[in-house]
């Protein structure tokens, strides 16, 4: 599903390269961490994958197609296969639970039959069917986290990517979130989590790339943090 | 895959009413700068309403002295009629240049017992064979050389000077429309700007859940659109009204040569397509640029 062939990546103003040589192959509806302290290379090793970044050398291959070869009228088609939540939501202040949730169908062109029923269902899965009409500024950390879940999984992607989504959660409120991304995992969904959270990547028992100044030092199934 | 219709409208009036007086501002700079650029317009096709309804009318007039011989008249007579560049000319005597004097002064009778018939000049009302303003002056100076000729009086020289003043205020007004639709064209582009930052987390999440550029442009596009159409709109009623103005000014002067200066209604109408056009252009293409400036980034 997620192929990467000696992929390097520097910033202009930074002396040590955010990701160096990398070899991965992440096989279809796995569930993969990302561990390393800040600065690693995790946020970048999944900001190429959805083309918000560009490698400098290396290839990289999503779901079977070389993305460096990708058109950039194609990347939006690639976005919609690949759904992302973030540590602090990005969720939209002014619309509701169901407003956010939909509005990752209407930016895609859905039609508004397939909104109304795919809306309600998503969120009765994340757990806020009965908090739709709620705005994020009303909700709990965990809860918007929930709703930003909804809005990356309501398109039905083939892969997610988490970066940190518990990052900003109690342990107690973690383990409710991951419990949901483990739920999806199981349909076949391909999910590949940047984390720092030792607790969740221990309990969990999945499968563990280690990143050190970009570099990837350890790859292990059923792994753990360190 | 297509854009909703209802979805597009929503974005676009919300986008409008977020920030009212920048919208305000963009459609008053637009609607500013493509005044000028209408009035411009309109000054040049009235210079070329006037070029043209004086191109048959160029005549000048060759002024007798008073106490002219016959034989001179006559080969004045002769003179005119040899040559090539003159189309036509007709000998007024003394009794209708009388008869016109009395017309033109007949307000004021004590003016015209003071005049008798014989005190009066003759004169040759010529008609140039052909427009050109330059011949026509080469050919008054050879006449005015012929012995028992006063003077030649062109009527050209005052529409030339008349539409030399307008063209180049034309021009001067067209130069300043440039650079009011240029400045007209940067504060479209501010005004999307702001409004797409105003957006940055929508677009962002619209990007990163598979929006199209496309689909993240056409709102901002539909809304600089509609900001040029509607400062275009003010901008016509400005012309109109110049036009109007215009006309009712030099009919109240009674100005022979500006008579045919104010243009038809229907040309004020094709000047405000004109200005529909750039306007829509300038409103769409500045906002495609900013929003596509910030895609890009």
């Amino acid at each position: 599903m997620i192929k990467l062939e000696g992929v390097s990546k520097a910033y202009p103003q930074q002396d040590r390269p955010a990701l160096l040589d990398a070899y991965v192959d992440i096989t279809k509806g796995e569930f993969v961490f990302l561990v390393g302290p800040s600065g690693s290379g995790k946020s970048t090793f999944l900001r190429l994958l959805n083309k918000q970044e560009e490698p400098d050398t290396g290839r990289i291959f999503v779901a079977g197609k070389d993305i460096g070869q990708m058109s950039g009228w194609k990347v939006p088609m690639l976005r919609r296969n690949i759904g992302s939540i973030f540590q602090d939501f990005k969720l939209l202040p002014t619309k509701t639970v169901a407003e956010n949730v939909a509005f990752a169908l209407e930016v895609i062109g859905r039609p508004r039959g397939v909104i109304k029923s795919q809306v309600p269902a998503i969120c009765e899965l994340v757990g806020l069917g009965d908090k739709m009409t709620k705005y994020p500024d009303q909700l709990s950390g965990g809860e918007q986290q929930r709703v930003s879940i909804a809005r990356a999984f309501v398109n039905r992607p083939l892969i997610l990517l988490a970066d940190e989504p518990t990052g900003n959660l109690d342990p107690q409120t973690s383990i409710g979130i991951m419990r949901l991304l483990d739920r999806i995992n199981k349909t076949g969904t391909t999910v590949v989590m940047a984390s720092h959270d030792r607790g969740i990547v221990d309990t969990m028992r999945k499968r563990v790339i280690e990143l050190s100044h970009g570099s990837i030092v350890r790859d292990q199934a059923r792994g753990v943090y360190e | 895959m297509a854009i909703r219709i209802d979805y597009l409208f929503k974005e676009t009036g919300q986008n409008l009413v977020r920030n009212p007086s920048l919208s305000l501002a963009t459609i008053l700079t637009v609607a500013v700068s493509l005044s000028l650029m209408g009035v411009a317009l309109l000054v040049q096709r009235g210079v070329d309403r006037i070029n043209t309804s004086f191109k048959d009318e160029v005549e000048f007039v060759v002024w007798l002295d008073v106490d002219i011989q016959n034989e001179q008249i006559q080969a004045v007579q002769n003179f005119l009629d040899s040559t090539p560049f003159v189309d036509s000319s007709d000998y007024i005597d003394r009794e209708a240049t009388y008869e016109e004097f009395q017309n033109f002064f007949a307000e004021e009778p004590e003016l015209l017992q003071l005049v008798e018939p014989d005190s009066l000049p003759t004169s040759f009302q010529v008609k140039p064979s052909d427009a050109n303003v330059e011949l026509i002056r080469e050919l008054g100076t050879e006449i005015e050389t012929i012995a028992g000729v006063s003077d030649v009086e062109f009527a050209t020289d005052n529409i030339k000077a008349i539409s030399d003043f307008s063209q180049g205020s034309s021009t001067v007004m067209a130069v300043a429309a440039l650079f009011a639709a240029g400045a007209a064209a940067l504060l479209m582009y501010n005004s999307i700007r702001t409004a797409v930052f105003a957006r940055r987390r929508e677009i962002e999440v619209m990007r990163l859940v598979g929006a199209t550029k496309w689909f993240i442009r056409i709102p901002f596009m539909l809304e600089g659109l509609l900001q040029g159409l509607m400062g275009a709109f003010l901008s016509i009623f400005t012309v109109f009204a110049v036009n109007r103005l215009t006309d009712s000014f030099f009919t109240d002067l009674g100005s022979y040569v500006f008579r045919d200066f104010a243009v038809p209604n229907l040309q004020v109408l094709s000047i405000g397509f004109i200005l529909l056009l750039i306007g829509a252009a300038i409103g769409a293409v500045g906002a495609g640029v900013a929003v596509t400036r910030y895609l890009d980034a």
